[in-house]
């Protein structure tokens, strides 16, 4: 079976976020992912498309963020894109903290805490002003 | 966004009618528990049994509520589903906030 492929674009507005998960949520279950990893994979890109919007774009509409699905035979990947600021770090937060010390509980960084939690393969890369977030997620074997 | 509250006694219960609660509302869902917290509630049960999705922005905003209340014993959660449980266990926020599968317990815990 060859790649399928579709590409999602939307405007830099919040709003228009849900709309990219729903669409990635239904082509994880149509590609046989169970409802739980499905799920998990529809708030990862939701995570990263929010995170162009909110952090390379700072929420100022009229820039494209757009989300390039591949479904391969042993897995699925996203190439999510904008054109706005660089991302600084990649690597997965810390998410350290006491559950009953409540003044101090994070408030940020668990996206990409959930992201490297959840998918198999992360990477980023910057060319020609393009800042491209891949996350993949393989099928399970065996 | 859609919030439907009512009073049980000294327990606000807070219901979303929201599907998913993520970065799109996650602001004026913490602005509008901060204003009903400032109206005088400070036991409140969060319904989110219709909430099909929750993301990082929907937890901080969680977060941010229980910091505005003090204390974890004035804050709980019920009717959590499979996939929202799921992102609680995964960011270990089901170890912050207490969980009940039933809204008698959620109310029972804040009433005692």
């Amino acid at each position: 079976m060859g790649t399928k492929r579709i590409k999602l674009v939307i405007e830099s507005i919040l709003e228009n976020v849900p709309l990219v998960g729903l669409s990635v949520n239904n082509i994880c279950r149509h590609a046989n992912f169970s409802e739980e990893v499905s799920s998990q994979i529809d708030l990862c890109v939701v995570e990263a498309v929010t995170n162009c919007v909110k952090h390379a774009y700072k929420q100022i509409p009229g820039h494209k963020v757009e989300v390039d699905i591949s479904l391969y035979d042993d897995r699925i990947s996203f190439s999510i894109s904008d054109h706005g600021k660089r991302m600084k770090i990649l690597q997965m937060p810390r998410l350290e903290f006491d559950p009953e010390d409540v003044e101090h509980l994070p408030e940020g960084g668990m996206g990409l805490y959930i992201i490297h939690q959840a998918m198999d393969e992360v990477s980023y890369k910057t060319e020609e002003g393009k800042n491209t977030l891949t996350l993949t997620k393989r099928f399970q074997t065996g | 966004m859609e919030l439907e509250t009512r009073k049980e006694g000294e327990v606000l219960v807070v219901k979303s009618l929201e599907k998913r609660l993520a970065a799109h509302i996650a602001a004026e869902f913490r602005e509008r528990l901060a204003q009903l917290i400032n109206e005088g509630n400070h036991l409140i049960v969060l319904d989110i049994s219709e909430v099909e999705f929750i993301d990082s922005a929907g937890l901080a905003a969680l977060v941010y509520t229980l910091k505005l209340l003090g204390r974890k014993e004035q804050l709980v959660i019920y009717g959590a589903r499979g996939p929202v449980t799921n992102i609680f266990e995964l960011t270990r926020m089901n170890t912050v906030f207490q969980m009940f599968d039933d809204e008698k317990g959620a109310i029972a815990a804040l009433s005692g």
